[in-house]
Parts: structure tokens; C-alpha cells; sequence
């Protein structure tokens, strides 16, 4: 099998050629490619990541994790781990989490020093992600369902689409509106906007790499305008097609950690 | 006259001591502001990190606390210490080394001393086994700040003084094994000398005695029988579809001294009775937040029928929990609690004191809000417990400031009040305290 995948991935790469030539003109399709490009690569991947966390001061923190992913299926739900190592004080800490497109995540934090498997509430996904300015939305995907999309325009590059959330109070910005590549379907700019039409927050794609075939999110910056603060993430080691186990994914892992599959 | 010198001259002495250290801190954060890198990750080479087994780190804290009212303890300070933390850990393919230990000078006891937090070894002989063996923290069970199954070792002086919660969990000498059987675990741990918790002796906080029904501080005097025995707990747990199920056992002693030696030819002193028990607990999320109930049964093995005065009595103990977020930054979280005593009757009927008895159910409400603002930099806390049944409380809050990866600072208070001194809450009345510490990491 290994052999017969990079001659798929060929035949892949010319199939979606093919559908760059007819362009898209459904909003849903084009959302739920980039939902697809963005967050479902391949089957389970891993990734070493670091964030930088600038306030309005200019004071800087940092983070410095391993992702683990397993999708069930795809477009459907996810299995994720997110292994901190730095700072010193959050070393051993880990994230779980169980993305379910119907139904609320359901996630765990793991506090070595207490040795405490505390569970987190559902409710809270547009909140902070250890401190930065990525939501635990952004790092493990909005639920395309929780928006209605139009189609804005297209160019030679981007599909410009806007995303209206269908429950107003489940989120704190009014719009957005998301820049996806023809290419790739990765989104490489999304803005949003609160009831004044004006920009709150941005998120921009800065660096992409072609890795196993899938075009990989190496660098991006999230912006908040009123203040100027930001957080920069970026990424290595980014591998695709692990094998991972469905075992690993579990409170076992929390405690005692998948060594093997973190290098 | 002569003792009030001398109290005046400790608390000046305590002062300066504290003082030093919080401007010795201080000036290292002044110096930190200063810094200045001009690039945005630092000189951190992320691409040619080295890798190494081993992982050095640590922290030095600087906590003072005061207590708020007139106290018989000897120290009028609930808090007054400065902590060096080490922690060395090494990663191998087959196992993980842990060790963390700290020094530290407290100046409330007078004492320097070394004290070793964790020091263990895990590894998985097969693939469906870990184990660890040595001084480690173990926690389980659903409470918030309330502990049902868990009798593993807490360190109340510490909850109460305002130190950092990772303190409230005080460590064991044991070995843990964990099996993984499909969607299943069990856990089993041996502690083959029982660790008690780390309760009040008198000689930071004070407590109330039945014998003398007063408020006592013995410290030194307090003579606490040890027991050296095994005692045991297992876990079999669960996840169904994110319904978390567990079911409990122990084996062992009370964690705190509530026994009454009874040998006629030496000194009454208290102990750990033998004590075993058995519960379950579920957990899952509900309405938007998350749902708990826990449920154990204490049984008092040298009690049984509850006639004995000197031994308490088993206990039936209940929770249900709630939290979830009200709106952005702000999570609400309550629990009822039902602590019911069992062979009452018998309990008041043999007791010396039956009108300082506990009620039959004993029920505690707590709650719990957290504000995180400033991209969670700062927090706030409030942990309030509230007995209908004693009519007494306990208000926690708390106030911490992370300015960076290193600094931190914090702030806090232990407020206990009750209509009577013999209650659970109501006893440390004078104990209430204001704390502050400044923590910087490396």
C-alpha cells in the first residue's frame, strides 16, 4: 500500500486540478472543502507547535506543545491531544479532547501536578486556548453548521465568503468574512466584524508546506485590532498517515503519555 | 509584659525577613521589565533544539499571610515562607524518572527544612500495564474541593494558609498499577505505610476540642498516635459515549486522628481508626455544562454500631455538582453535599457532649466563580462553603496576576465564620487569614 499511495495522491492532485478549472459557486461545497483542507488531513497527523502571546504592552509568553490527531471520519468527528511542554510551570499538562460535529466536545485537562483529569465545560469554545489569542475553536475547527455562508466573490485567487453565525449570542462578533484559496480550499485570511461593521479580529495564514501531499498551515497570526495584541503559531515536524491507534486516545494517554508517537 | 516583647519583637522580626524577600523579588522583576528583545521569539532557536532525556526546572515563592483576628497560636503570621523548588526528571524509552523536592525556610515554625514532593518511577511492563512506584500525588473522584473516594493524603494547613493549590494534595510512599482492559481501567494502589492527611496541630491554626469544649493550639503537645499499616484504594473506570463511570474501594484508616486511645495505663491520645469504604461516581456533560454525582460509604470498622464515643462514626456522604460558563470569562460551578452520620441515635445517645454532636445529615453548599480576564492572564476566584445545618462558612478568594511566562503574583483569604465554635467551619473562626505570594519560575 505504501507504494500505490503516492500514485493516488497523482491522481488526486489531478483530479482536483480538474475541478480548479470549473469553479465553485456553492457556498457549502467551498466550506466544506476548506473545513476539509484545514483541519482533516489525512487520516491522524502530528505536529510540534509553539505559540507567542503579545499583549498590548508588547510583554511576550510562550507555548510550546505536540498535537496528536485522529479523525473518525472525515468531516465527522475528531480525536485530538495537545501535550504542553513549555512553559516550565504547564510542562505535563495535557488537552483531550473529542471534536463531535452534533453534539458538544467533550475535553479534559490534565493537571500533573495535582494529578487531577479535570473535565472542562462545553460551553466556553470561544475562549481563550492556554492564554492566546486563538479560541479552542480555531486550533480544533468551527462547526461549519454553526453558520449560514455566502458566496461573496471570486478572483484568481480566493473564494470570498461570509459567515453569519445562526445564533447571534453564540458568538461575539457579528460576521465573518474568510479568504479561500482556489487552490488549496486552505483559508488564508479570516476577518471579523462586530454589529458596527467594524474589524475586531483577524486571522492570517503566513507561511504554508506542501507535506505527504497535503498543503499544511506552517505559520499564522491572529490579530486583535482594538489593542494590537497577537499571537503567532507556528509549527514543525508536521507528519500525516501515522497509524495512530484509537487507544491512545484516551485518559491512559494523560497520565502516561504515547512516547513513541510524540518525537 | 516580658511575652508581649517578645511577640512584638518576632512579628518586627517576620516582617523584615518577609519584607527582604518581597523586594528582593521585586527587584527582580523591576530588572525583568527592563529587558528588551528585539526579536518577537526570542533567541530561542526552535528548528536546532537540542533533545535531551533529562528536564530541569523550578521556581522560588515568596508567601506571607496574617491572620485577622485575635488567635491563641503562637504566630500571628498564618504564612510567612520563602520556597525553592527543583524539579528533575529524566525520559527514557521504557521509563520516566520524577523527582521534585524543595527547600524551604518558614518562618511561622522557625525551620529551615528539605522537602522531597515527588520521587517515583513509571514504566509499562506490558502493553496493557503502567506502574509507578515511589512518593507521587494520587487523585480521583469528582468533588470540587470536596473528597468522597478520595482518602489519599490532603494537607489542610496549607488549603488554609493560602499556599498554591497543588498543596492541598500531599504525597504518598506507594506503588500504583493501572490495567487497561478494552474501554475499562482499574486501578490499584498500596501504600504500605498508611499517609494520613497533614490536619491541624495547633501549631498554625487552632481547632476546637471536644474534651476541653474549647479552642485549642497545642503544637508540640499534640500527641498523635502513628500507625505504620497498609492501606489500600482501587478504581475501576469508564467512558461511555463521554459518561464517565467509576467505582471505588478503600482499605485502611480515617485520614484524620478522629479517634481516642483507650489504654487505661497511658495518656488518652488520638488516632486513626481502622476504616474502609466503598462508592461510585458519574460525570458527563449536560445542558451546556457539566454534571457530577458522587456517592461513598465510610464504614468505621472499630465502630460498627457507633456506641463508642472515642471512635467516630461511619458516614454516608453525597454530591451533586453543576458548572458551566455564564458568559465569556466567567464560570459558575455548585455543589450540595449531604454528609449523613450513620447510627446517629446511637452517637448522641453515648456521647459526653451530645448538644456538640454533628446532625444526622450534615449538608454543605458550595460555590464556586471563576473571571478569567486579560487573555487569561488574570483571575479571579471565589470558593464560598455554606453549612445550613452547622450554620457556618468558609469564603476563599483569590486574586492572581501572571505578568509573564516567570512572575506571577497572588493574593487571597481564608474567611471562616459560624454561629458556634464546635462546628465544622466554625472553629477556625480565628484562623481567618489575607495572604500574598510572588512566584517566579525557571
Amino acid at each position: 500500500m505504501k507504494y500505490l499511495s503516492p500514485l493516488f495522491l497523482l491522481i488526486g492532485s489531478l483530479f482536483s486540478l480538474n475541478v480548479f478549472a470549473d469553479e465553485l459557486t456553492d457556498a457549502n461545497e467551498i466550506i466544506n472543502k476548506a473545513n476539509l483542507a484545514a483541519y482533516y488531513s489525512a487520516d491522524d497527523g502530528s505536529a510540534q507547535a509553539r505559540m507567542i502571546i503579545v499583549d498590548a504592552q508588547g510583554n511576550k509568553q510562550m507555548r510550546q506543545f505536540t498535537i496528536l490527531r485522529k479523525d473518525q471520519a472525515d468531516l465527522g468527528n475528531q480525536n485530538i491531544l495537545v501535550f504542553f511542554s513549555r512553559p516550565t510551570d504547564v510542562n505535563g499538562t495535557v488537552f483531550r479532547v473529542v471534536k463531535k460535529v452534533k453534539n458538544d466536545d467533550d475535553r479534559w485537562l490534565y493537571l500533573p501536578a495535582l494529578d487531577l483529569v479535570k473535565r472542562i465545560s462545553a460551553g466556553d469554545k470561544r475562549t481563550s486556548f492556554v492564554g492566546a489569542h486563538f479560541f479552542y475553536e480555531d486550533v480544533s475547527g468551527r462547526n461549519p453548521a454553526e453558520d449560514n455562508f455566502t458566496l461573496l466573490k471570486t478572483d484568481d485567487d480566493f473564494y470570498t465568503l461570509k459567515a453569519i453565525p445562526k445564533d447571534k449570542k453564540s458568538a461575539e462578533f457579528d460576521h465573518y468574512i474568510v479568504n479561500i484559496s482556489k487552490t488549496t480550499f486552505l483559508p488564508m485570511q479570516v476577518d471579523y466584524y462586530n454589529s458596527q461593521g467594524k474589524k475586531t479580529r483577524s486571522l492570517a495564514v503566513l507561511k504554508t508546506k506542501v507535506i505527504e501531499g497535503f498543503t499544511s498551515v506552517m505559520h499564522s497570526k491572529i490579530t486583535q485590532h482594538n489593542d494590537g495584541s497577537y499571537t503567532e503559531m507556528q509549527f514543525r515536524n508536521v507528519k500525516y498517515n501515522l497509524g495512530l491507534p484509537d487507544s491512545i486516545f484516551s485518559e491512559r494517554s494523560l497520565r502516561n503519555p504515547p512516547k513513541a508517537w510524540l518525537k | 509584659m516580658v511575652k508581649v516583647t517578645t511577640i512584638v519583637f518576632k512579628s518586627i522580626k517576620n516582617l523584615i525577613i518577609i519584607a527582604t524577600s518581597f523586594f528582593i523579588a521585586w527587584q527582580g522583576f523591576a530588572s525583568e521589565l527592563t529587558k528588551n528583545d528585539d526579536d518577537d521569539w526570542g533567541n530561542d532557536d526552535w528548528g536546532e533544539e537540542a533533545i535531551s532525556p533529562w528536564r530541569f526546572s523550578g521556581f522560588t515563592e515568596v508567601g506571607y499571610g496574617y491572620l485577622l483576628q485575635d488567635n491563641i497560636v503562637a504566630s500571628n503570621a498564618s504564612l510567612s515562607e520563602i520556597t525553592a523548588r527543583i524539579n528533575l526528571d529524566y525520559s527514557h524509552q521504557s521509563f520516566e524518572f520524577v523527582s521534585k523536592g524543595e527547600l524551604i525556610y518558614d518562618d511561622v515554625i522557625s525551620d529551615t527544612y528539605w522537602q522531597t514532593r515527588e520521587l517515583n518511577i513509571s514504566f509499562s511492563p506490558t502493553e496493557s500495564t503502567d506502574i509507578k512506584l515511589g512518593r507521587q500525588i494520587l487523585t480521583w473522584g469528582t468533588g470540587d474541593y470536596i473528597f468522597l473516594n478520595d482518602l489519599f493524603a490532603k494537607n489542610w494547613q496549607s488549603f488554609f494558609s493560602g499556599r498554591d493549590d497543588q498543596y492541598l494534595k500531599s504525597p504518598s510512599d506507594s506503588a500504583k498499577g493501572t490495567w487497561y482492559i478494552g474501554n475499562y481501567s482499574l486501578d490499584l494502589t498500596w501504600t504500605p505505610e498508611f499517609t494520613p492527611d497533614v490536619y491541624l496541630t495547633g501549631e498554625r491554626f487552632s481547632f476546637y476540642s471536644p474534651q476541653t469544649k474549647g479552642i485549642v493550639a497545642p503544637a508540640e503537645d499534640f500527641h498523635v498516635q502513628q500507625t505504620n499499616n497498609a492501606q489500600w484504594a482501587t478504581r475501576i473506570a469508564t467512558n461511555k459515549n463521554g459518561v464517565e463511570y467509576a467505582l471505588y474501594g478503600y482499605k485502611g484508616f480515617w485520614p484524620t486522628p478522629v479517634g481516642i486511645t483507650k489504654n487505661s495505663a497511658l495518656q488518652p491520645s488520638p488516632y486513626f481508626p481502622q476504616m474502609n469504604a466503598w462508592g461510585a461516581s458519574i460525570r458527563m456533560a449536560l445542558a451546556g455544562g457539566l454534571f457530577n454525582v458522587e456517592f461513598s460509604s465510610y464504614s468505621s470498622i472499630e465502630d460498627h454500631e457507633g456506641k463508642d464515643p472515642f471512635i467516630a462514626n461511619g458516614q454516608n456522604r453525597f454530591l451533586l455538582g453543576f458548572e458551566r460558563e455564564v458568559f465569556k470569562g466567567l464560570t459558575a460551578s455548585v455543589q450540595v453535599y449531604v454528609e449523613q452520620t450513620k447510627n446517629h441515635d446511637e452517637l448522641v445517645a453515648h456521647s459526653a457532649t451530645p448538644e456538640t454532636e454533628v446532625d444526622e445529615n450534615r449538608q454543605l453548599l458550595t460555590l464556586r466563580l471563576t473571571y478569567t480576564a486579560l487573555q487569561q492572564k488574570l483571575i479571579y476566584s471565589l470558593f464560598n462553603f455554606y453549612s445550613p445545618t452547622d450554620k457556618d462558612g468558609y469564603l476563599k478568594p483569590s486574586l492572581t496576576y501572571r505578568y509573564s511566562d516567570q512572575w506571577s503574583f497572588s493574593g487571597g483569604a481564608n474567611l471562616f465564620w459560624g454561629d458556634k465554635k464546635h462546628t465544622f467551619f466554625g472553629q477556625h473562626q480565628q484562623n481567618s487569614n489575607a495572604w500574598l505570594r510572588i512566584k517566579v519560575q525557571f
